[in-house]
């Protein structure tokens, strides 16, 4: 490991104060710890070195070495490289790493790596009692949030179709992450669901579109299933009075509630999406009841006596 | 690649580097302090720094690193006096933790404004376009200061699976969201056990004025199902647009083709895969499971029995 980190301090170290970007052979016969006598030696381990740079944040860039663009060479741009200090205070920074330490993305608490680049942890032990999972996060959450954060366009399969999608948002609600955004070419703001997407790419192009004016992400997105889609009715449940609570934990604002003499209680909702809805009422099994609209008692109907 | 721990040591000396040419003078103990090292840690890091440099790699090229009178000196190092910027993942890490303790209700006036601080650095145009959204069902906070104090809490707990409503005292001892779910995890004096209990299942929770202490290591904050004995396996086939169920439960795949995805799904109640094939309709089949499949009949049973005696309202 020594050998290792000595050889990439090196590494950084020649990149950082070269002025111009500098090939790969003349990396190889300057920076000190390169002196393999195997090509194959020599390319795995550039590889490996050059890898670990990119994931510790190095902005490791390939650049042409002459005007003619025949070939190229690695730079660090020192302004790239380099964390803007976001100065803070050591209270500040007590805060962060409290919040860092009591939620997990991606398996594990965010950690302290992160916090020594902005000054070192401080010497607190005490954690809040907080503790919250937000999911298994990973290089594709990162890879979105890069393209909301630099405005790229994003590529992805969803429900077995090829998108192309202005990322506006990305949003955790409900133990799930969404990205919020239109379609290239559409101004309909569409929720895709992050942990249903595959083959994410991203478009090189940076800045490649705006933000509507005021634009809110966290309002794209419902605070209940049923309340995201396209369609636009209004229902009316009876809850029974051995459930009517567990019922209340779940509805959202703006249902507007009737309690009942017998300790049931009607509730009168929105529901843009029928399917989320009917799934939702059947998790009561026989103890709820959708009164109106006849489309939706019908629909609940069919899709029971299809189960099994 | 290379380890996680050269990774982690690498990225400690690119940190710590910075910060003591920033502030000279700095003693071994605010060093450690601030960077987790131990002092023979941060003294061979030191050393290690102490032979690299730019090349030519000698007097003057090679940066100088080492400890004198207790304080830490590095000089000629100044391409090293910036940290190096967060990495994607370690800036969404970082800000989705913060607005997390944020949306709770929970977070000190620091956070904001550290979270503030970072955005403005992160994301110069000032829209950050990230949210993060964990609020607490109201129970949390009161689950919450009891885990804090030691005070036993008496709960009224409906079981998710069988709808059975009990009584019990409990020692909470964390208490802590996943996958948008809240949860308490303690010990039930009932049961003389551990035991998780979702938040949004408790009914009623109210202090006995007993108290407790808590065990030395509280397990993490997760919840994992881990099949029992006596748990019930169910085959499913799943058609397309019910593929999901995959990923939110934790299954196990059998096969997969045209006709679509078969898992196996255990569960250690009948009633919980009986409601998800109800949900599922047609986009399910059950394949092999007949106590399931007896939950299933009798919840539809009753489901059509209820909608076809009820009065219609009227239109209007």
């Amino acid at each position: 490991m020594q050998k290792v980190i000595e050889r990439i301090l090196n590494l950084l170290a020649f990149l950082l104060t070269a002025a111009r970007p500098v090939t790969a052979d003349e990396i190889r016969m300057t920076v000190a710890g390169y002196d393999q006598d195997s090509d194959d030696a020599w390319r795995r381990m550039f590889e490996r070195d050059k890898d670990l740079l990119r994931r510790l944040g190095v902005p490791l860039e390939t650049l042409p070495t002459d005007t003619w663009g025949v070939e190229h060479g690695y730079a660090v741009p020192r302004g790239r490289y380099a964390l803007p200090d976001p100065e803070l205070s050591d209270e500040e920074r007590t805060a962060l790493w409290l919040a860092a330490k009591v939620v997990r993305l991606g398996g594990g608490a965010s950690g302290p790596d992160a916090l020594f680049k902005l000054g070192g942890a401080p010497l607190v032990t005490a954690g809040e009692p907080l503790a919250a999972d937000l999911g298994s996060g990973g290089e594709v959450l990162a890879d979105l949030f890069v393209a909301v954060t630099e405005r790229r366009k994003a590529s992805f399969i969803y429900a077995e179709r090829p998108r192309l999608a202005l990322a506006y948002g990305l949003v955790h609600r409900r133990g799930h992450w969404y990205v919020v955004g239109p379609e290239d070419g559409s101004t309909t703001i569409k929720v895709f669901r992050v942990d249903r997407m595959s083959g994410l790419d991203l478009e090189d192009e940076v800045g490649s579109f705006e933000r509507p004016e005021g634009f809110r992400a966290g309002e794209a997105i419902p605070e209940a299933p049923w309340e995201a889609g396209p369609g636009d009715a209004e229902a009316v449940v009876r809850f029974d009075q051995s459930i009517a609570w567990w019922a209340r934990h779940q509805l959202v604002g703006g249902s507007v509630v009737t309690d009942r003499p017998d300790g049931s209680l009607d509730a009168r909702l929105r529901v843009a999406n029928p399917e989320a809805f009917i799934g939702w009422v059947l998790s009561f099994d026989a103890d709820a009841e959708i009164l109106e609209p006849i489309e939706l008692r019908a629909r609940l109907l069919e899709k029971v006596r299809a189960a099994g | 690649m290379s380890s996680p721990r050269t990774a982690r040591r690498l990225n400690r000396i690119l940190a710590m580097l910075p910060w003591v040419i920033a502030n000279p003078g700095a003693t071994v103990d605010e060093v450690c302090e601030r960077f987790a090292y131990s002092k023979q840690q941060l003294a061979s890091d030191l050393d290690l720094v102490f032979v690299c440099g730019l090349p030519g790699y000698g007097p003057g090229d090679l940066m100088v690193a080492y400890i004198h009178d207790d304080e830490v000196i590095v000089e000629m190092a100044d391409y090293f006096s910036n940290p190096v910027r967060l990495s994607a993942p370690e800036a969404l890490s970082l800000l989705a933790a913060g607005l997390a303790v944020l949306s709770s209700g929970q977070a000190p006036e620091a956070l904001q404004s550290a979270v503030d601080k970072l955005v403005r650095v992160l994301v110069p145009e000032g829209d950050l376009g990230l949210v993060v959204d964990l609020r607490e069902p109201e129970l949390v906070g009161t689950l919450r200061s009891a885990a804090a104090g030691g005070d036993v809490v008496h709960l009224t707990y409906t079981a998710l699976s069988t709808g059975e409503t009990t009584e019990r005292d409990i020692e909470p001892w964390s208490v802590f969201s996943t996958l948008g779910n809240w949860y308490v995890r303690g010990y039930c004096r009932l049961k003389q056990a551990e035991r998780v209990f979702r938040v949004d299942r408790i009914r009623d929770v109210t202090t006995t004025g007993d108290a407790f202490s808590p065990p030395e290591a509280v397990p993490p904050p997760i919840v994992q199902y881990t099949p029992g004995e006596e748990d019930i396996y169910v085959v499913i086939r799943l058609h397309p647009p019910a593929r999901w169920v995959a990923d939110y439960y934790p299954v196990e795949e059998i096969s997969d083709d045209e006709s679509g995805l078969v898992v196996r799904f255990s569960a250690n109640d009948a009633a919980v895969p009986a409601r998800l094939l109800l949900r599922l309709g047609a986009e399910a089949e059950l394949l092999d499971g007949s106590e399931v499949e007896r939950a299933v009949v009798d919840m539809k049973r009753r489901i059509v029995a209820r909608y076809a005696s009820s009065v219609w309202p009227a239109e209007g």
